[in-house]
């Protein structure tokens, strides 16, 4: 008679809390839409796995279906690389081709991924651990996913969640960092924009050296970089139209949709209700001010050196996050707020770009980088 | 190079998390800057072209 009820007498408050976690990403996936292809599956795994018995996960040695698809899926780091693939063929690097001096705000705004890593440390966190928080800081999901499932697999989920969240979270996060950051004048910095043509050849290169480059510099990034490239190399090429927009919708939505699940999956309760989980979305914040934070000082440092009439609004700098078009439009909206008829959103979106560029680069760095330190 | 990799290896996490960044923003800035050099070439080239009546 006990095992006809072990469903209601197996419940635990964590799970309870866990429901109520699981509730609360759904309701912002719908009510707020805050990124809702992630956080809605996510949300929905959540509840899944924290069931009584949580049967999609493992029942008297058996994997459930979703312990099936993270070991086939997350373990493995296919779900991510499938998902660069299909992110590679949505990115145009047009603008940053028009704009190439912009790629140097996708470098500095990375640089709240280390201030979080060091941060992460020393609150006790193991340097893989760390560098899978810091990465948070990347705004880029598939690469936070891709380096915690390298290095952190038992905090993937939290770090997931911030990820995701944070991301959707930039329209809220960036303005009164760079307020803080820059003077009225600053932010009503006109920029001139000169159209011009990229060359085809430049476009089907770029993406073969970008991917060589990352290989020979640090050799563990090619998955990562090469899936990138190899979807913008299908979009570019121009012969592959079919594949490109598969790459883009199909594919993408399809391996998105598993991923979140997967990865909500993973959330079972006695991993997740713990206060390393709350500091990891505390310090997954601290990342994202300080993104912002070194591409606005990167842009103010570049106009020390430039004549008066070719300075740089330094809200462009915020935009060197990989969020992309978010912060693109975040900082054209902030512009058109000081002044009236201020279109700086093409430079915004080179600069975005470049975020996209380098946060793939900088995953690929710590890659490299952590093991050579902690075996 | 190595005798470094070994100190670092010694010291705490927070230095090797110091360490890490370092590295990774160098590697960042010259990778992502060796990009804006092939970038800034091809413009070069292709202006080169258009003015010699070649175009794409």
């Amino acid at each position: 008679m006990q095992d006809v009820f072990i469903g209601f007498t197996s419940i635990t408050w964590q799970m309870v809390v866990m429901w109520a976690i699981g509730g609360l990403l759904i309701w912002l996936a719908i009510k707020k839409e805050y990124e809702p292809m992630l956080l809605l599956p996510i949300g929905f795994g959540a509840i899944l796995v924290n069931l009584p018995l949580s049967v999609v996960w493992e029942h008297e040695g058996v994997p459930g279906f979703l312990k099936i698809l993270y070991d086939g899926g997350i373990v493995n780091e296919l779900f991510p690389i499938l998902i660069f693939i299909g992110i590679g063929a949505m990115i145009d690097f047009g603008p940053l081709f028009k704009n190439p001096t912009m790629i140097f705000f996708g470098a500095a705004a990375q640089l709240g991924i280390f201030v979080t890593m060091i941060i992460a440390t020393a609150v006790g966190f193991d340097l893989k651990t760390a560098a899978s928080i810091g990465i948070i800081g990347a705004a880029d999901g598939p690469t936070a996913i891709y380096v915690a499932s390298k290095f952190a697999k038992n905090y993937l989920g939290p770090i997931s969640v911030a990820a995701y969240s944070y991301m959707s979270l930039v329209p809220l996060i960036q303005p009164p960092v760079i307020r803080a950051l820059t003077t009225k004048e600053e932010r009503k910095i006109h920029m001139t924009y000169r159209e011009s043509n990229t060359p085809k050849w430049l476009k089907i290169l770029f993406p073969i050296i970008v991917t060589m480059t990352s290989g020979i510099v640090a050799p563990i990034s090619v998955p990562l970089v090469g899936s990138l490239m190899f979807g913008n190399l299908i979009r570019e090429c121009g012969v592959l139209d079919r594949l490109s927009k598969t790459a883009q919708n199909e594919l993408t939505y399809l391996v998105t949709l598993l991923l979140g699940i997967t990865i909500g999956g993973s959330m079972k309760a006695e991993q997740f209700l713990n206060y390393q989980t709350l500091l990891i979305l505390a310090m997954g914040l601290v990342a994202f001010v300080f993104d912002t934070v070194g591409g606005v000082l990167l842009a103010k440092l570049i106009n020390l050196f430039l004549p008066k009439d070719k300075k740089i609004n330094p809200m462009i700098g915020a935009c060197g996050i990989s969020a992309f078009p978010m912060s693109a439009r975040v900082v054209q909206k902030m512009a058109q707020e000081e002044e009236r008829g201020n279109i700086i959103l093409m430079q915004a979106i080179s600069a975005n770009v470049s975020g996209q560029l380098g946060s793939i680069i900088v995953g690929g760095l710590i890659l490299a980088f952590v093991p050579l330190l902690c075996p | 190079m190595d005798s470094l990799i070994e100190t670092l290896r010694n010291s705490s996490a927070t230095s090797q998390a110091v360490a890490v960044s370092v590295g990774c923003l160098v590697g960042v800035f010259a990778t992502l800057g060796f990009f804006w050099l092939i970038i800034w070439g091809a413009g070069k080239i292709e202006k080169k072209n258009k003015a010699a009546g070649k175009g794409d």
